[in-house]
């Protein structure tokens, strides 16, 4: 049984060298805590991985904190949480130091301006993607667009929205 | 008092935040900017690049925005208050695995959110780019980003990083 030092650490590790999305992270991890450290299993590493794609947040954190918990029930969740989120959370309140600091420094501003058109970019091959993805028949194409009209047209809150369509596919889904 | 709402808001959000961490940006565009103004447009544009290039998910994004309104307090609880409904729900699902499996209820809940999310997204990235893209340099960024992350495996930071230093050269 991993000590909540070693599975901070690991964890850390983790997060730490996760650049370009999540998704890169999945081989690691596999090798870091089955292959390598044993300490699960190549099938709890996959339920890992379904229980982090079927629960609220980011997936990747989300197996992370159930391979935590299945290693030290609540204190390893934690710790696997602090481990993973550490290296990202630390850059990013530096980042966003710097940021508030010389947000109208003229050379920051052009620097922004290119990345403000990238993210623009990024968001349209995730919508993109995702459309090609989830959009498969009516149903979910109705759901799509119905979002769509009530946050572009009627400015519906998108928390509303969200749960709206939760209810809606309890009805459309129910034989699913 | 600010941060006790951010921390509810960012609560809420999260637990909602279901098939991956954009569905986070409508919901936040929402609240930080329109409703409370903790945020500028372009701002939370700023924060969303900074999530990308920083290791980790997408969430990391909330530390900047805590940040903003609050300080290193305000980045830390933004930060607990995001992971919180997480460490809730995955807790509460591992140990009781075999019967949230069997739940239609949360696969059938869940079929019809990941599709809307879709719809909410296009909404938002509509209005996001009316500030961003401003003539046809912006516009050709975002071109070959949306192309190069659509059709090429290449990391998303290396493409936000790139188009800050295309920006600082000729914007």
């Amino acid at each position: 049984m991993p000590t909540l030092k070693k599975i901070f650490l690991v964890f850390l590790k983790i997060g730490t060298f996760a650049f370009g999305g999540v998704y890169s992270m999945i081989p690691f991890f596999e090798r870091e805590l089955v292959d390598k450290r044993k300490w699960i299993t190549h099938d709890e590493f996959v339920e890992s991985l379904a229980i982090g794609q079927m629960t609220p947040g980011p997936p990747i954190v989300n197996t992370g904190i159930c391979i935590g918990y299945k290693l030290r029930q609540l204190k390893g969740a934690l710790t696997a949480t602090l481990g993973q989120s550490f290296t990202g959370t630390l850059l990013a309140i530096l980042l966003a130091a710097f940021y508030l600091h010389t947000k109208d420094n003229p050379l920051l501003q052009s620097v922004m301006k290119g990345v403000a058109a990238a993210v623009v970019g990024l968001l349209a091959s995730i919508v993109y993607k995702m459309l090609i993805k989830l959009v498969t028949e009516y149903r979910s194409a109705a759901l799509a667009a119905g979002a769509f009209i009530a946050l572009d047209i009627f400015k519906v809150n998108p928390i509303a929205i969200i749960l709206a369509a939760g209810l809606l596919g309890l009805v459309l889904y129910r034989r699913a | 008092m600010e941060l006790l709402k951010m921390a509810g808001i960012l609560f809420v959000i999260n637990a909602l935040t279901i098939g991956g961490g954009y569905a986070m940006i409508p919901m936040l565009q929402r609240e930080f900017v329109n409703n409370y103004h903790w945020l500028t447009n372009k701002e939370f544009i700023d924060a969303i690049a900074i999530g990308q290039v920083t290791p980790g998910p997408l969430t990391v994004m909330n530390a900047f925005l805590g940040f903003k309104i609050g300080g290193l307090a305000g980045a830390l609880i933004a930060m607990a208050a995001s992971y919180l409904p997480c460490i809730i729900i995955v807790t509460l699902v591992t140990k009781f695995y075999l019967r949230y499996k069997e739940l239609w209820l949360v696969m059938a809940s869940f079929a019809g959110i990941k599709p809307a999310i879709v719809g909410l997204l296009a909404a938002v990235l509509i209005f996001l780019s009316q500030s961003s893209i401003t003539g046809s340099l912006t516009k050709g960024i975002a071109v070959v980003s949306f192309a190069l992350l659509t059709f090429t495996k290449i990391d998303p930071s290396l493409i936000i990083i790139a188009s800050g230093i295309i920006g600082a050269f000729l914007l």
